[in-house]
């Protein structure tokens, strides 16, 4: 492979790759704003000046202070290049923190902070700035500039997810390529120059498409803030967790932040993985976090004649005496496209070794639209994994589920919950059964209709895996800690295995993980692309 | 330790001869400090002694370990917390070598003045009790007179008597007060005096004498091999002290002398910290000349000092400056750095290790205490239990720096 020579190391230059490129590939950090290994080159913010050594440097001539002379001598320096937008020639030498080049860096730093305004205790940004960093790295001097700061519109409403302040922004035009590129939606773009410059979005519009919220996260700087997580969390409170979003079969890979004090999810970023979500994530997807803290089901439910809450003890002990009074071939078992393959499987070998049951169905949610970019046509992240549980024994759907109950071949259910495309009134029927049980973290139809509702974690609080669309096993991993009492399904089903004097082989989550088929195991968490760009 | 009742007859008919064990410590008031020593006693004479240190679970090193650099000085402060300024500025100066900066003149000598007065302040103090340890309670009470008024100075300077957590990397918390110059130049002739004084009482006593000399010797070669420094490698008559061996902060320039023993016994090292106390003040003297009214006393790089407030509230450059060092903390280059300096004791010493983040990886301390305190096994070996006591406290152990 040909290679260059960067600060006096070997780089390895693939086909078509910038200075930029190579370097970012290898995960060295050569400062820059506007260079987004996912977007176009726009070699608009300068950042990233290198020298390059040449035979014949282009010389522009400047004039030095001579402190000997006590006057100004003229000389030359060489002219810089982008490190973005310069290929990369094999043999070349590159400099990314000569004098020269570290000078520029210094002084870009200083144009760029010149008009900011002093908002970095109220920026959500801090913390994670890149104009932070590169003062630190590259800049490392006080303000010169004893004017009044240039003023620009500040919180101004973008669309339903995003704000902007014009202040902040230091137009690398990242978000503006972004919508262009990825999302197809030229709903931004660039006005006026110099000082006045500034992001707008197209008259008449609103930044409103599926991947508004990628645009706060390719923005270095705190200039683009999401609605969502604005003055909620500062990101040096937060841990991160490697998750896997469980919007619908794409299976975006995702950085889970949250609060340990609070024990509290505050936001999900993209994770790179050039094989399923590359750089990005839909609104959607980041938001699914929504669901680890609002509408759980926090404590077991009897839902039988009269209603009342329950002990995790009393409530295994009951869904032991519902499971054994009933004939267990004429149980369903209800799998679910949004729990782990885990979960499902246990449940699956539940069913058939504690109650012998035949009849397998799979709940999964609908109404919901897929594109071409990363939103999958199915919302469920987990269909492939559930199927697999059952290894090709015929999986009916809720609606035969219905059919069955109604002819009398069922008597009860057991079953994952997890969200469903039927509605709780088409589900009634269910109600009539002499057994259900759903396991469920969150409330929906399933968890209305059961006699007897326990609670398990959602996946912000397990380990777990999901295969998505195309086939690939992805592993998550616990961000926060469940609620004292509930696990997860699988190991709920094997407490309850116990309890009814039928253990299951498996004990613990390696063994559940040896007994899942080929295709469900995941491997690690995903191959990044790079590890400078992970967190922005 | 070799076990105490080896070869015990139970049937033996004489008086018990074999050797007594006894504790004295953890908690006894001659063991200036929470420290235990395992007597083996032929009655009255030590026959075996063994030291055990280490109740005080302190943690020092791993704790910093989880702050930034900057987090460090309170915790130095309390490893020799009869002399933290030296402390201190030790650790100061073992970061700034790993930086690579070196601080404006003006608070080097602000550093040699602060840290003298330290050095005072701890021989002070350490002669002070080895006197009333041995029933002189009127010298201890003018030492620790003296002491108190230099205290006196260092709040006025760092509003704190004892722990100051007034270095900073790069340089000092605060430019020296106004009445520094003159509060030094009327603590002198104080301390003079006091010196004066006990040496007219105390030191040609005849008590004092016969329960020093000769008592607790360490000899030069087995001081050496231990890695003894300090006052008690110097009564041993060796003239080493970094001040002058491995100079920093500008000692080279100062018109000083090494004070050494020659037998390297209890009176020895009573003797060599009264005379360090006189070559500190001499040092105090020429800083005090030394040192301008005017001038910077920190490094010019906001990346390692704080900007000033105004500045941070008005302008982002010192805004984001404020937030790096707060929040991330001043981040040394990646590497390794062994930085050492005299303390009250001997060479205090910071072996430091940074990954180029805002958090020390390891920052291990050489502390002078916990050296000298395995040759006091040997100075106290052989000598009768009432010599414990002055032994010891001529050993000047101090805790939190021996457990760290």
């Amino acid at each position: 492979m040909p290679t260059f020579k960067l600060d006096g190391r070997e780089v390895p230059i693939e086909p078509g790759d910038t200075i930029m490129r190579a370097a970012w590939r290898q995960g060295i950090e050569i400062p820059h704003y506007c260079f987004h290994p996912g977007l176009s080159v726009a070699a608009n913010c300068r950042m990233c000046l290198v020298e390059i050594k040449t035979d014949r440097p282009m010389l522009m001539p400047t004039l030095k202070w001579d402190p000997e002379k006590q006057a100004y001598v003229p000389g030359g320096k060489p002219k810089l290049t982008p490190a973005c937008q310069a290929p990369a020639v094999e043999n070349q030498e590159v400099f990314s923190k000569s004098p020269e080049a570290l000078n520029a860096q210094a002084h870009v730093q200083e144009f760029l902070l010149l008009n900011h305004p002093v908002d970095c205790p109220i920026c959500d940004q801090a913390g994670e700035c890149k104009l932070q960093d590169y003062w630190y790295t590259s800049q490392g001097k006080t303000k010169r500039k004893r004017t009044e700061p240039v003023h620009k519109p500040k919180a101004v409403r973008f669309g339903p997810t995003i704000v902007y302040d014009a202040e902040r922004c230091i137009a690398c035009t990242r978000c503006i390529r972004f919508c262009d590129e990825v999302a197809h939606d030229h709903v931004l773009d660039m006005r006026e120059r110099g000082n006045k410059n500034e992001i707008t979005v197209s008259p008449g519009r609103e930044l409103n498409h599926k991947y508004t919220l990628m645009t706060e996260h390719v923005c270095p700087v705190g200039a683009l803030t999401s609605r969502d997580f604005r003055f909620k969390a500062r990101v040096w409170f937060l841990r991160t967790a490697n998750g896997v979003c469980n919007g619908c079969a794409t299976g975006c890979n995702s950085y889970v932040d949250f609060d340990p004090r609070h024990n509290k999810v505050y936001r999900l970023r993209p994770r790179d993985n050039a094989n399923v979500n590359k750089f990005w994530m839909c609104d959607d997807g980041m938001l699914s976090y929504h669901a680890i803290h609002e509408g759980r089901v926090l404590q077991p439910r009897i839902q039988n004649g009269e209603t009342r809450a329950t002990s995790p003890t009393e409530a295994l002990k009951l869904a032991s005496a519902g499971l054994s009074k009933t004939n267990g071939a004429k149980i369903a078992i209800v799998l679910s496209a949004g729990f782990s393959s885990e979960d499902n499987l246990v449940l699956a070998q539940f069913g058939r070794t504690v109650l012998g049951a035949q009849k397998f169905y799979l709940g999964a949610n609908g109404g919901w639209e897929g594109d071409n970019i990363l939103r999958n046509s199915d919302n469920n992240p987990n269909r492939a994994g559930a199927l697999a549980a059952v290894a090709g024994a015929p999986v009916g759907s809720l609606s035969d589920l219905l059919a069955d109950a109604e002819s009398g071949a069922i008597e009860g259910f057991i079953a994952l919950g997890g969200g469903v495309a039927e509605t709780a009134e088409q589900l009634a029927p269910l109600h009539k059964l002499q057994t259900s049980i759903t396991l469920a973290s969150n409330v929906g139809p399933l968890e209305q209709i059961a006699h007897l509702l326990i609670p398990v974690t959602s996946f912000a609080e397990m380990d777990g895996t999901f295969v998505n669309a195309k086939g690939i096993a992805q592993r998550f991993h616990r961000a926060i800690h469940p609620l004292p009492g509930v696990t997860p399904a699988w190991q709920t089903l094997i407490d309850l295995a116990k309890l009814m004097g039928k253990p299951l082989a498996l004990r613990d989550l390696a063994e559940v993980r040896g007994a899942l088929p080929s295709t469900a195991i995941g491997t690690g968490t995903g191959a990044g692309i790079g590890a400078q760009e992970a967190s922005r | 330790m070799e076990p105490i009742y080896e070869h015990e007859e139970e049937t033996a008919l004489e008086l018990p001869s074999e050797p007594m064990r006894l504790n004295m410590g953890p908690s006894h008031p001659a063991m200036h400090g929470t420290i235990k020593m395992q007597l083996e006693l032929d009655g009255e004479v030590i026959r075996n002694i063994d030291i055990v240190p280490g109740y005080l679970h302190r943690g020092f090193e791993k704790s910093c370990e989880r702050g930034t650099w900057t987090q460090c000085f309170p915790y130095v402060d309390r490893l020799n917390y009869v002399s933290p300024m030296l402390n201190n500025v030790g650790f100061a100066l073992a970061v700034e070598k790993l930086i690579g900066i070196e601080v404006p003149e003006r608070c080097k000598i602000y550093r040699v003045i602060l840290g003298e007065l330290a050095r005072i302040s701890d021989h002070l103090t350490c002669n002070a009790a080895g006197c009333m340890e041995l029933g002189a309670f009127t010298p201890f009470l003018w030492f620790v007179k003296v002491r108190d008024w230099i205290y006196d100075i260092l709040e006025q300077e760092t509003g704190a008597r004892i722990t100051h957590s007034f270095g900073r990397i790069g340089g000092m918390a605060k430019p020296p007060t106004d009445k520094l110059k003159q509060a030094v130049r009327d603590i002198i002739p104080q301390v003079d005096k006091v010196l004066a004084e006990v040496s007219a009482t105390l030191v040609r006593n005849r008590i004092f004498m016969d329960r020093c000399q000769g008592v607790g010797t360490l000899s030069q070669e087995r001081a050496l091999s231990l890695g003894v420094t300090g006052p008690m490698l110097r009564a041993t008559g060796v003239d080493y002290d970094v001040r002058k061996a491995y100079p920093y902060s500008g000692y080279e320039t100062y018109d000083f002398e090494i004070p050494i023993g020659h037998d390297g016994d209890t009176y020895d090292r009573f003797m060599v910290r009264m005379e360090e106390v006189r070559q500190s003040c001499r040092i105090l003297e020429q800083a005090i000349e030394r040192l301008p009214d005017e001038g910077p006393i920190n490094v010019d790089d906001p990346r390692i000092i704080l900007p000033e407030k105004d500045e941070v509230y008005t302008t982002i450059e010192a805004t984001i400056a404020h937030f790096k060092i707060v929040m991330e903390g001043v981040k040394p280059p990646k590497g390794t750095v062994y930085s050492y300096t005299e303390g009250g004791n001997g060479e205090l010493g910071f072996f430091i290790v940074s990954d180029g983040s805002g958090t020390p990886y390891r920052v291990r301390c050489r502390p002078p205490c916990f050296l000298n305190l395995k040759a006091a096994e040997d100075m106290i070996r052989g000598n009768m239990i009432a010599d414990v006591v002055p032994i010891f406290g001529s050993v000047n152990m101090i805790g939190g720096e021996c457990d760290r």
